[in-house]
């Protein structure tokens, strides 16, 4: 098999139908990119469950001074009250760990927390609530500990962190599953034009293929020119869906990850490789698949 | 080299057969006309030879294999020992003579060196020795069938299928042709020439095998163009 020749028909083949091939290249592009951010979310998402679910703590807000939430009616937690609630924590089961914070330690952490600077002027220690930190054993298994705590005396409300960093993953999740299902669609896309470019190319050459045949040139000698101009327009596509991909990385999930604050939870560039290999393999088979299935039906040998 | 035993050929949303219960055989280094009126089944017999149709009936053994029984992935390689050439050239008009040849090789694999030794003998076989480097749009029909019969032949096959090589050309370039074919058909190789031309038939004295309504109606050696009428 002579590499040069091969390597000829198929750059003419993609120069004679360059629109064609910017199409298919665009379309892989894109398509590719959108799985690998679907992917990339999936991953980060997983990550982030980690990280996160070992924190998700239950916060118990204890009643405040001049409070207006109803079930305190106006009045502070007294001492006897927080002792009592404490012991009945504790007495819990599932519960891995509890802490009191008190208002002084909230007061701090809130000034660090980065609020806005009219915010930290007004706010004062007394303002910040007292509060039980608790940490579960099984942080899915929330529900009977929240259930018991709500409603004792000095209770202000009962918050689950899990509840509000859930929200969030099922919203990543939907992105997710939206790129996915635009990158299917884009894939199936790029498989049509890539059947129509593989089809022009098969008539451009119908004279060259027919005296091929004639001749008695191997059916894999006449094919893969054509498979190859696929294979080549994918590989673009997937050189430049890379680029997209560690654009994305560095742009969006590194900011992303900023926002909570830790690099427990950062997207490695190991995943962003892998990510971008399975692309460009999905990219290249489906190149290869999309020329063959073409190529039986225009390329009769 | 050729035998056909009682093959019939229909084409899909046809009733009359292409070709009805034919039995020919063409024994190795013979020089054949297929003659008979368009449509009597010559080009279907060349046809048939190459497998680029399959018989609805009958068997069909060309250089020794049974057609029904090789299967798609080895015709490439029965086409090799199967030389052919047609009314309309079939060159490719963005190369040139020994281009036009060396393609012929190029697609099946050959090594360069193999293909620059035989090239030029090829193109000197067919007579137009000096014109390696013109293109085909500057040379006369005859020339250009001259250029098909070496890519034709320049793989050595053994059998060589001309459909209608001539029925493009004025009669005087015809005898050129035939030279060619002849000298082609006297270093062994079986040549099958399907043609209309009766006059270059009943000059060359071969054996003739006419068609009509794809029956064989007369099957002759050392025959001539119209003897049945």
């Amino acid at each position: 098999m002579r590499a040069n020749f091969i390597f000829s028909e198929v750059w003419i083949g993609l120069r004679r139908n360059l629109t064609m091939t910017i199409a298919v290249v665009i379309t892989v592009a894109v398509g590719m990119a959108m799985l690998g951010v679907g992917l990339m979310i999936n991953a980060q998402v997983s990550l982030l469950k980690g990280y996160w679910y070992d924190r998700v703590e239950i916060n118990v807000f204890l009643c405040s001074q001049d409070t207006a939430i109803q079930a305190c009616g106006g009045k502070a937690a007294t001492p006897a009250q927080i002792k009592a609630l404490e012991a009945q924590i504790r007495g819990l089961p599932g519960v891995k760990e509890v802490y009191f914070e008190d208002q002084a330690t909230a007061f701090k952490n809130f000034q660090e927390s980065g609020a806005s600077k009219t915010l930290l002027d007004v706010t004062k220690v007394e303002d910040m609530p007292q509060s039980f930190r608790i940490k579960l054993v099984d942080p899915n298994n929330y529900q009977p500990v929240m259930q018991a705590i709500q409603g004792q005396r000095g209770v202000a409300q009962v918050t689950n962190q899990k509840e509000l960093v859930g929200k969030f993953f099922d919203m990543l999740d939907k992105i997710s599953n939206f790129a996915l299902a635009v990158a299917i669609i884009l894939v199936l896309a790029a498989a049509l034009l890539i059947g129509n470019t593989v089809r022009l190319s098969a008539f451009n050459r119908r004279r060259e293929t027919g005296i091929m045949r004639l001749v008695g040139a191997s059916n894999l000698y006449i094919q893969l020119p054509f498979v190859m101009e696929g294979v080549i327009a994918g590989l673009i596509g997937g050189v430049f869906a890379a680029v997209i991909l560690i654009a994305t990385k560095v742009m969006l999930f590194e900011e992303l990850a900023g926002y909570f604050g830790s690099g427990g939870a950062q997207l490695g560039w190991d995943t962003v490789a892998q990510v971008i290999t399975f692309t460009m393999i999905i990219g290249v088979v489906i190149c290869v698949l999309a020329s063959f299935v073409t190529l039986r039906r225009y390329l009769r040998v | 080299m050729i035998h056909f035993d009682n093959v019939t050929k229909v084409y899909a949303n046809q009733n009359r057969p292409a070709l009805d219960h034919v039995s020919v055989d063409v024994d190795k280094g013979e020089f054949v006309f297929l003659v008979g009126p368009s449509g009597s089944g010559k080009s279907t017999f060349l046809r048939l030879v190459l497998k680029e149709e399959r018989p609805n009936s009958g068997a069909i053994h060309v250089a020794g294999k049974d057609l029904a029984r090789l299967s798609n992935f080895k015709v490439p390689h029965l086409r090799r020992r199967i030389g052919c050439v047609f009314q309309d050239f079939r060159l490719l008009p963005n190369k040139n003579v020994y281009e036009n040849v060396a393609f012929a090789l190029e697609v099946i694999g050959k090594p360069r060196r193999f293909i620059r030794k035989v090239v030029p003998e090829v193109i000197e076989l067919v007579g137009l020795e000096g014109k390696a480097h013109r293109m085909p749009d500057e040379l006369s029909g005859g020339e250009q069938q001259r250029v098909a019969m070496a890519r034709a032949f320049v793989n050595r096959p053994m059998i060589l299928l001309a459909d209608e090589p001539t029925g493009n050309i004025d009669p005087a370039t015809s005898i050129g042709i035939m030279k060619v074919l002849d000298r082609i058909n006297r270093t062994g190789t079986t040549v099958v020439m399907a043609t209309h031309d009766a006059a270059i038939v009943d000059s060359m004295r071969k054996r003739v095998v006419e068609l009509e309504d794809g029956k064989i109606v007369r099957d002759q050696s050392r025959g001539v163009y119209g003897q049945a009428y």
